[in-house]
């Protein structure tokens, strides 16, 4: 760890000679605002290359197992989605890093790369790779197509190091809210919540890039004018749907494995999410992730309804069980802010007797069969829904299903939005939690400059 | 088989009864005194014994203070074996607590920075009255059967409610 | 006539060797894929590596609470050999379960379960359950702390049982602790019981196949080969002569016989041999570089011992940790009812399609079921670490 006995102190060092107007008060709130939107949009674009990147190979994969050309002509177009958007979303990460995160967080910004060299440093090393690779992987697509074999090799190492890049980052986010001994490197790469982490954000990309491909498909399919293209758009969107619904009905299994890894190593932070201030918007998430589902199994019961295709029937009476587990998921432990401050004001008492509680949503136990349900009931719809499709006509849906595919990707956007506000201010007002807070930037005496001359 | 002699037939099925008959008595006379012997614990539960812990004046208040105890194991055998017990004091009431977590019986240990019992397996909680607050485990911290002496404490290897 | 050739016929007169020979050697198997069908004969490989270190360890080991762990505590300090084969059953376990685990994917996936190897299936499955129990029980033998709290726990998990969750676990362990008859019944399970059941169970999965012959995978056989709409299709190769044990005259003209066959022996053994043998040495490198541990005696009075479960046993214990208090009973529903589908696959699905892309209404469960073992274990895996 040579590199970086001379790189820690130089980063202080760096940090000490930046102005010492680091954000106070209002401006702590403007810097908030600032990085939090745009990290936002970077997620949001990100994510969907990330997911792209891992998802265009597989369908390539599947596509020449089962000798399909649609699976080769949708692996395609996510291959030109990520050479044309891949940019976007790295300037912005870019400006991020370099402008804002240093001038605002600075004393964050060192210490967090001090301690997370290596990760850091090898994930810089997996943008180079995903970047040529992506490149390479598009533009060696009809080149390449007597040498299959060898384009999915290299759509394989694509995925390889899309999913490094999104572990590494990973590590750092998560040693931001678990932190342990950073001196140790398999400490730092396995703090508790590093494996849920990245495998719930693996998961959500994957999922991200199939409602998208849904929403996009079923623009294009109402634009589309040759019926060959409306075969095409039809498919795609559906098995974007499906990549989609199979993907998110892990997630709460894996959310809720990382929620007790929070529970058990930041306190604070669990206790913010689930009866404090963040309570209404978990709420509010797994209300939506409810939804979700439920726009999902219509939008199979309505495909297949479509062409007289068998299965509608049972998908309906799964959409009505979705809508009753949604039900017994939406229901509030308390409306206030803290227990504490609910008991405080006496108020702890259900609320026809004029208090704040709902004691039917009082057990946790019951979330927990809801997402069990949720989980059973799409597995089930995704299967249905697979047994169904040998009678489906593709190019003759209708207008409604298309609808429903736009509407889950918005849903699905919606969600990673509200999860990662939840994140940032789960963790508030720490920024390394029990170490370093957002207040604590401006506490740092600038290190004096050395005295320079003969 | 058109036409048959009944002797023929009834030789048959008495041979076919006898192997059944003989069968039955060989699987009743084997399987009597087996399944007999694998549900004997069942029946035939050890008797607790007392052993003395120690002179717990000194227990400090709201303090668990952790006593090991030398039980027999068995009955056929000469070893003991060493079970924890803490002791806690408040106000003037003693709580005789076994390290046995009630979710799935890993040893539970008293973490003084947090004020609570806690067990590593999978993070049951329980406070200092022994209640679970928190975690999967189901039932509060199980107490000994246990008698007190002056300042002698008294304790039986079983539990005031079974887990 | 030769010497050798002599004594051939000699033997053949009187035990009829040749055809058994002829049967047993040059029997028909598929030709692609073949080096997917060899985890079967690493599983088995691996099982009588067991069996055989597993005796000599009887040698050594007695089944008592004082004498296990010291028996086992002289051999690791004083008798080198003695714990390299204590070693080489540890890690022959650990990698047994892993390949056992490879099997049945690789299986399921090829849809060799179908009509008419449903029964093979089923043994497998039987022989899975045994291997696990295998595992589990041999595990408490050591008598360490590791040993004793694996025993608690692994006891206490029936418990949760409704009616007679008690009276298993009181079975179980002689009582209602765990003790010295905890031991002596699960050393009589693990040495005798389960492998009373286990090696005529793996005779009659060996028999079954002999009897079908190995399906191997839908690249062999005529039905990957279809015509359908929106599909480029590659030509079929040309079918060659059928061979026993394939049926001579197909009831199913798609998946019946393999289009390409070769000889068992030494085409298909030279693979068995070759994978075996690799995973032979692996084991016998870990149990020279890391060995068997052993942990202190079992001390149930201990206040900062932290139980660590095999990592095979991982996916539950990280139920055990996310299930709440009142949803327990889940823990035990989610593994049996895990177990009764795998029973009930071959009857339910039941087409006839091999081709695992051609049929996503099985896979994609199936993958599930795959995916949400493989994140559990992940999730738990922080334990082995001690974080």
């Amino acid at each position: 760890m040579n590199a970086l006995a001379v790189i820690g102190p130089a980063l202080h060092r760096l940090a000490g000679e930046l102005p010492s107007t680091a954000p106070q008060g209002r401006n702590i709130v403007a810097a908030q605002i600032a990085i939090g939107s745009l990290f936002s949009l970077h997620i949001l674009i990100a994510g969907l290359v990330s997911g792209a990147a891992e998802l265009g190979p597989a369908i390539e994969f599947l596509g020449y197992m089962r000798q399909r050309r649609n699976y080769d002509r949708l692996a395609h177009g996510l291959g030109r989605f990520i050479t044309l958007y891949f940019s976007v979303s790295s300037t912005i990460a870019i400006l991020l890093v370099t402008v804002l995160l240093v001038g605002y967080w600075g004393h964050f910004w060192t210490t967090i790369v001090t301690i997370g060299w290596w990760p850091l440093f090898i994930e810089a090393w997996t943008f180079v790779l995903q970047v040529t690779l992506a490149y390479i992987w598009y533009y060696t697509w009809d080149p390449l197509r007597g040498f299959k074999g060898v384009h999915m090799a290299i759509g394989g190492l694509l995925a390889i190091a899309s999913f490094l890049q999104v572990y590494m980052i990973d590590v750092i986010a998560s040693y931001m809210l678990t932190p342990t001994n950073p001196q140790n490197p398999i400490r730092l790469v396995l703090n508790p919540t590093s494996y849920p982490l990245t495998v719930h954000r693996t998961v959500g990309n994957l999922a991200y890039v199939g409602f998208v491909i849904g929403a996009f498909c079923a623009i294009r399919f109402l634009r589309a004018k040759k019926p060959e293209d409306k075969v095409f758009y039809d498919w795609a969107g559906s098995f974007g749907v499906l990549w989609g619904i199979s993907l998110t009905l892990l997630q709460p299994v894996v959310g809720y494995s990382y929620a007790k890894e929070i529970q058990l190593h930041a306190y604070g932070s669990w206790y913010k999410m689930m009866y404090g201030t963040l309570s209404p918007l978990f709420l509010w998430q797994i209300t939506l992730l409810g939804i979700m589902f439920l726009t999902a199994t219509l939008y199979f019961a309505r495909r297949l309804r479509t062409n007289g295709a068998r299965g509608a029937g049972l998908l309906k009476a799964m959409a009505v069980g979705l809508v009753l587990t949604i039900l017994l998921a939406a229901q509030p432990y308390h409306l206030g802010l803290t227990y504490d401050a609910v008991a405080g004001a006496g108020l702890n008492r259900p609320f026809w007797e004029g208090g704040l509680i709902n004691p039917l949503g009082s057990m946790i136990p019951w979330k927990v069969l809801a997402l069990m349900f949720y989980t059973l009931i799409a597995i089930a719809a995704v299967v249905w829904y697979l047994r169904g499709l040998p009678g489906v006509v593709w190019g003759a849906a209708r207008r409604g299903e298309q609808r429903l595919l736009m509407l889950l990707a918005v849903l699905t956007i919606f969600m990673m939005v509200t999860m990662g506000f939840i994140r940032e201010n789960s963790r508030a007002p720490f920024l390394i939690t029990g170490e370093m807070t957002i207040q604590g930037q401006q506490n740092i005496e600038p290190t004096p400059t050395p005295q320079s001359g003969p | 088989m058109a036409h048959r002699e009944p002797r023929r037939l009834s030789r048959r099925q008495f041979a076919f009864l006898g192997t059944q008959a003989v069968g039955a008595v060989v699987t009743l006379l084997l399987g009597i005194p087996i399944v007999g012997f694998i549900l004997s614990p069942l029946f035939h539960r050890q008797q607790a014994v007392w052993r003395q812990v120690g002179d717990i004046s000194g227990v400090p208040d709201r303090q668990p203070t952790k006593f090991e105890v030398s039980f027999p194991l068995d009955e056929w055998t000469n070893a003991n074996v060493n079970l924890a017990v803490y002791v806690v004091k408040i106000n003037s009431n003693y709580l005789v607590f076994s390290n046995v977590c009630t979710h799935m019986q890993c040893p539970v240990r008293w973490q003084s920075d947090l004020g609570q019992f806690l067990c590593p397996c999978h993070g049951g909680l329980y406070d200092i009255t022994g209640t679970n607050i928190g975690g999967p485990p189901p039932k509060p911290l199980p107490q000994y059967v246990h008698r007190i002496d002056g300042t002698t404490l008294f304790i039986q290897n079983s539990f005031t409610e079974s887990i | 006539m030769g010497r050798i050739a002599a004594v051939y016929d000699w033997l053949d007169e009187r035990a009829a060797i040749r055809s058994l020979v002829r049967k047993g050697l040059y029997e028909a198997v598929p030709v692609r894929g073949a080096w997917f069908y060899t985890l079967g004969s690493a599983t088995l490989v691996l099982i009588l590596l067991q069996l055989v270190t597993g005796i000599f360890l009887t040698l050594v080991y007695v089944p008592s609470v004082t004498e296990g762990w010291a028996s086992l505590n002289y051999l690791k300090q004083h008798d080198a050999f003695g714990s390299i084969v204590r070693g080489i059953h540890l890690w022959s376990a650990y990698i047994l379960l892993f390949v056992i685990g490879l099997h049945m994917v690789r299986t399921f996936f090829s849809g060799s379960y179908k009509r008419p190897r449903e029964l093979n299936w089923v043994t497998g499955v039987g022989l899975f359950i045994l291997v696990l129990v295998m595992a589990i029980t041999g595990a408490f033998l050591p008598w360490d702390q590791a040993a004793y709290w694996t025993a608690v726990v692994v006891t206490n998990v029936p418990s949760y049982t409704p009616f007679i969750g008690s009276f298993i676990r009181a079975l179980w362990r002689g009582g209602d602790f765990v003790g010295p008859i905890t031991l002596t019944r699960t050393f009589g399970i693990h040495v005798w019981l389960v492998p009373a059941i286990l090696f005529p169970l793996i005779l009659a999965h060996l028999a079954l196949l002999r009897k079908h012959g190995e399906f191997g995978s839908y690249i062999n056989y005529r039905g990957a080969y279809r015509r359908r709409e929106g599909v480029d299709v590659p030509p079929a190769p040309a079918q060659r002569p059928i061979e026993p044990p394939y049926p001579a005259v197909p009831t199913d003209e798609l998946w019946a016989a393999p289009l390409e066959t070769e000889d068992f022996f030494p085409f298909q053994t030279f693979k068995d041999g070759l994978v075996s043998v690799v995973l032979v040495i692996v084991v016998f490198l870990l149990a020279v570089a890391i060995g068997a541990p052993l942990e202190p005696i079992a001390d149930p009075s201990t206040t900062s011992y932290t139980p660590v479960p095999e990592w095979f046993f991982l996916p539950l214990d990280e139920l055990l940790l996310l299930v709440p208090q009142q949803l327990i009973p889940l823990v035990l529903v989610l593994p049996a009812g895990g177990v009764l589908l795998l029973l009930a696959l071959p009857f339910i699905d039941r087409g006839p399609e091999r081709n695992p892309f051609e049929r996503p209404a099985v896979m994609v469960p199936g993958a599930f079921a795959v995916l949400f073992v493989v994140i559990l274990t992940l999730l738990g895996s922080g334990r082995l670490f001690n974080l």
